[in-house]
């Protein structure tokens, strides 16, 4: 898809004026090369009707324009960034037993040439990884489980209640197409695979990289968490929990975990409940117009002529009604229900994301801490190592007065104090020998432990030892603490980049979602008032099928006419009325008025 | 009211019961030289289809609080009518009237008019008379729409529009006057309280059925009760829909209110999703206008027919009365026929001057019962005839209103489905205005 073509739709919106019609002129006119994005991109133009209803993930018009790519992976790979406009279509449901003891549902998904099949669970599967591989993206959902709950309602048959299949079917299309129009996530051949069908689910589970993924991903880099060159000094990291208190924020992230915090609330809340009240209500209705229906053609078999099919005519109407209502309510659930839960996971995925940004963040601060700990222990360790050996040269010199060290201690161990109750909160997986101390008796153990170093057998290696060690975790943590930042910095600005796209996506997404609903709702208008048009004319003047073609107001003035047909001896009073006068006089003489005997 | 039609032949049938020229007005030709024009006389007719004599078009508007600040204040409405009836003296006759006096007229109505479905009035409706809020412009306005209802089903009726009382309705100026007339003067001959009153009323129960089951009537009755049936469900059905409407208006209220708090959410969308935001406001309030001004007509007024079925039962059950007056009678004339004839029988056994006595006693009996089983069997007749007839009229009154009814269903839907198709419609380029940013 070229850049041009992808920008065209947002040129008009620049210029807000301009009215429909000559919008998706301007439309036809500058993108005829590529009629199928313009159908979903433009999918409401009058033109083009109902029938060309895009799926969600809506169209292409959220799709990143890809770079030129040259070294593809795969076929798959090729495919999906050929430069066309690509969809992964689950084509069928199928019920089978392979590999397994109880049977169960597997997708057919059709990619290209491709075709693979996968059960749900190795979709979940797929996504779980995915958020593994890439853990500062965005990674769309899939259709929630079902509850325990429903299993026990349906038993048996909740593995094949054909509704929820169905909406499986049309979510799992959805997040398959959501991967491949993502950026990043389309050049994953853990992706390809899934697709391609060829190997075993189980088989690219253990297999690189997935196979290589660590166990806990704080601990590996952010920007591939399978990299086995890591440094080593992703181990000194810390691993912190999620609820741990930032010292310097990022108002950013922090803005936008309020804001993702509303949006969640908001959209399970109340939009999901009002939706949800109203498809229940809309399908109660649904059930009323059809007994309605029913009633209203049996009310019309009991009447005769005129009154018959005028009966049977309004129940066929609210049988329209029922019909149109029942698509309204699939198409409601489609394109307006469905969407709004999958933003809810969205939400859910994101705060997930902004934890780990969180976590990440924490880490980074955490080994600040423990590199400055660090630090003041080897300070500390080669000050007790100059005034042992002070001592030593003390003693050696002949026993004079302990108080010196005393002293010169007493300074940093009220450093120390102060540190202590500031720092340290992180369980470190180093030996930390500092740590032991108890916050206040800086000075006594500072004194201990030189006193100590006096007893030892060979103070001064001890002591040696300790020095070198600290060296080596403080350089481990220096490396660690570049990682940290390294990988905050990255996380930070993909999950910003990652949050943006999203954010662009959700627009659109909700740009179709209205539209969607908009046009499901004016169909069923449509729909319905044709019925109602055609129960006023056809009773009425007879299968003047031709009037059928013409709009609502030719109907209307049709209307008005039928109404002046007389058909029977009641209307004849009122049409008597339109040229009364002299029939009124004339009529006198010739009746009688009434008089009894 | 069984008991003083029961002789009252001549009210069956579906001329006006002569009564004294009331008004003052030009009077009504009753002079010598018209000819009684009947149904039966003309061409093309069958013996129980209805005539129309003429045109009435009839309407109640204006309704007026009269003696506003005092305790007997009333809402008096304007009933004017549009006429070549020749009974009338006018062609537009239009007077004031309060509720009352609608009561009166069809109270009257239907006791001149037995054969005749007279239709219902609307109800009191008591609670409103004890809250006070009958002089609301609601309950005025309803109240208005039943009484145009209950004067356009009585000017559709062929005899009922030509009955004098209506006339007088129109037209008087001194209506109390004609009032206190027709309650001194009732029309028709005077009750007289025969053998067949006190026969009648010993004789029948409630539980008695037609023996000889007429099958034009019992066909009858059962399209009047499949009807019936039908009207019951489809109100039924009909309300739950408006109640489940009305819901619908609520969520779609609550979902604009939560699409707008996505707009306050979503900073660059704000805009089109309050657009968006508005449309389903103004769905929901195009629901609720339908629901006013299209589905609640509709159930009143189905409401109403399915009252006017009601009093056009009451007519059927009526005439099984009179043909079970018809049968008891019978059983009772054969009965003391039996019984003659076995005194008869008795000849020379007895006492000759008690026996004759009594063979006297029993044949002025049998004269009487003779007469009156002929009576109860012409009042029957002509009651089925009138039934037959009333029928018909009543069927034409039933699609005529059923017709009315359905239409401005069907218009009120087509009002609603396309003022809400232009909404949707509206909001779509707007929507699609939105920038997606790639």
């Amino acid at each position: 898809m070229d850049p041009y073509e992808t920008e065209n739709p947002f040129e008009e919106d620049t210029d807000r004026v301009q009215s429909e019609a000559s919008s998706a002129y301007r439309v036809n006119l500058s993108a005829p090369s590529s009629p199928p994005s313009q159908s979903s991109r433009i999918p409401s133009s009058p033109s083009l009707g109902s029938a060309s209803r895009p799926a969600f993930p809506s169209s292409g018009s959220h799709r990143q324009p890809q770079a030129y790519k040259s070294d593809f992976c795969c076929t798959r790979d090729q495919w999906l960034h050929s430069g066309e406009e690509v969809e992964i279509v689950i084509t069928d449901a199928l019920k089978t037993s392979v590999n397994s003891s109880s049977t169960y549902i597997t997708y057919v998904i059709k990619s290209g040439t491709a075709e693979a099949q996968h059960r749900y669970s190795e979709f979940e599967s797929l996504r779980t990884s995915l958020a593994r591989l890439y853990p500062t993206l965005i990674i769309p959902p899939i259709p929630s489980k079902q509850t325990i709950g429903d299993y026990a309602v349906k038993q048996a048959k909740a593995k094949e209640d054909a509704a929820m299949i169905a909406r499986r079917k049309r979510m799992l299309q959805t997040f398959l197409n959501r991967i491949a129009r993502h950026p990043i996530l389309s050049n994953e051949h853990v992706f390809h695979r899934f697709l391609d069908g060829e190997v075993s689910w189980t088989e690219v589970l253990h297999s690189p990289p997935l196979s290589l993924l660590p166990t806990n991903i704080l601990k590996a880099p952010s920007h591939n968490p399978t990299d086995q060159n890591a440094s080593p000094g992703y181990t000194a990291l810390p691993n912190p929990s999620a609820t741990h208190a930032l010292r310097r924020p990022d108002q950013r992230f922090l803005d936008s975990e309020v804001f993702t915090n509303k949006f969640a609330a908001h959209l399970s809340g109340p939009m999901e409940k009002v939706t949800r009240r109203t498809m229940k209500r809309w399908s109660d209705s649904s059930h009323d117009h059809a007994e309605l229906g029913a009633a209203l053609n049996g009310f019309s078999l009991n009447e005769s002529g005129q009154l018959s099919s005028a009966i049977e005519k309004t129940g066929q109407a609210v049988d329209a009604t029922y019909m149109s209502t029942t698509l309204l309510l699939q198409e409601l659930e489609q394109n307006w229900a469905e969407p709004l839960h999958e933003y809810t996971q969205f939400a859910t995925i994101i705060k997930k994301l902004l934890v780990y940004r969180h976590q990440k963040h924490v880490q980074y601060e955490m080994t600040q801490e423990n590199l400055e700990a660090k630090r003041e222990q080897l300070e500390e360790l080669e000050k007790s190592e100059h005034a042992a050996r002070r001592l030593e040269e003390a003693l050696g010199r002949g026993r004079t007065s302990a108080d010196s060290p005393r002293t010169e201690d007493g300074t940093p161990s009220s450093g120390d104090n102060s540190r202590a109750d500031t720092g340290y909160l992180p369980p470190h997986p180093g030996p930390n020998p500092v740590r032991r101390r108890a916050p206040g008796m800086g000075f006594l153990s500072a004194l201990s432990y030189t006193l100590h170093g006096m007893m030892d057998v060979d103070p001064a290696t001890a002591r040696r030892n300790a020095i070198s060690k600290a060296r080596e975790q403080i350089s481990l943590l220096e490396d660690a603490l570049h990682l940290s930042a390294q990988d905050l910095k990255y996380s930070s600005s993909t999950i910003q980049a990652d949050l943006d796209r999203f954010q662009r996506q959700k627009v659109a997404d909700i740009r179709e979602m209205a539209i969607s609903m908009a046009k499901s709702h004016r169909d069923w208008c449509k729909k319905v008032s044709r019925e109602y048009i055609r129960f006023y004319v056809v009773p009425l003047i007879g299968s003047c099928l031709t009037f059928l073609s013409q709009n609502l107001e030719a109907w209307e003035e049709a209307k008005r006419e039928v109404e002046k047909i007389p058909d029977h001896p009641n209307r004849m009073l009122e049409e008597i009325v339109e040229d009364s006068g002299g029939v009124a006089n004339g009529s006198r003489e010739s009746t009688s008025t009434i008089d009894g005997h | 009211m069984l008991g003083e039609d029961d002789d009252v032949f001549d009210s069956v049938t579906w001329e006006s019961p002569s009564a004294p020229t009331y008004d003052a007005g030009p009077s009504a030709p009753t002079g010598p030289g018209f000819r009684q024009s009947t149904a039966e006389s003309e061409p093309g007719h069958g013996p129980h289809d209805p005539k129309w004599e003429g045109y009435l078009i009839t309407s109640v508007k204006d309704p007026v609080k009269e003696l506003a600040d005092t305790k007997d204040a009333y809402v008096s409405y304007l009933v004017s009518a549009k006429t070549n009836l020749p009974i009338f003296s006018t062609p537009n006759p239009s007077a004031r009237r309060r509720f009352q006096d609608f009561v009166f007229l069809r109270n009257h109505l239907s006791k001149d008019f037995p054969a005749c479905v007279v239709p219902p009035l609307p109800d009191k409706h008591r609670l409103e008379y004890v809250t006070g809020d009958r002089f609301s412009p609601e309950f005025m306005e309803r109240r208005r729409a039943d009484l145009h209802r209950f004067l356009q089903r009585l000017s559709r009726h062929p005899t009922l529009q030509r009955s004098t009382l209506l006339r007088a309705f129109f037209e008087s100026t001194e209506w109390h006057v004609t009032m206190h007339q027709h309650v001194a003067h009732p029309p028709g001959p005077e009750h007289t309280t025969g053998v067949i009153d006190s026969i009648s009323d010993t004789l029948l129960n409630a539980f008695s059925r037609v023996r000889k089951p007429d099958e034009r009537f019992l066909a009858m009755r059962e399209g009047v009760d499949k009807f019936e049936e039908g009207i019951v469900l489809t109100e039924r059905l009909w309300s739950r829909i408006r109640n489940r409407t009305n819901d619908l208006t609520g969520d779609y209220h609550d979902m604009a209110v939560a699409v707008q708090g996505l707009g306050f959410l979503e900073s660059g969308i704000t805009d089109p999703l309050n657009h968006f935001s508005n449309t389903l406001l103004e769905f929901s309030a195009l629901l609720r206008h339908t629901t006013q001004t299209t589905t609640d007509p509709f159930l009143i007024h189905l409401h109403s027919l399915l009252q006017y079925s009601h009093a056009n039962r009451a007519v059927l059950k009526l005439r099984d009365q009179k043909q079970m007056d018809f049968e008891e009678l019978s059983d009772y004339l054969s009965g003391v026929t039996s019984e003659r004839d076995r005194v008869d029988a008795l000849r020379g056994a007895d006492d000759d001057r008690s026996r004759v006595e009594k063979m006297r006693k029993l044949d002025a009996k049998i004269k009487e019962l003779q007469d009156a089983v002929q009576t109860a069997h012409e009042t029957s007749d002509a009651f089925s005839d009138e039934t037959l007839r009333e029928q018909t009229v009543f069927q034409y009154a039933k699609e005529a209103e059923m017709k009315e009814m359905l239409g401005n269903l069907a218009d009120g839907q087509m009002e609603f489905y396309k003022a809400a198709m232009d909404e949707w419609d509206r909001i779509i380029p707007i929507i699609q205005r939105i920038r997606v940013d790639v």
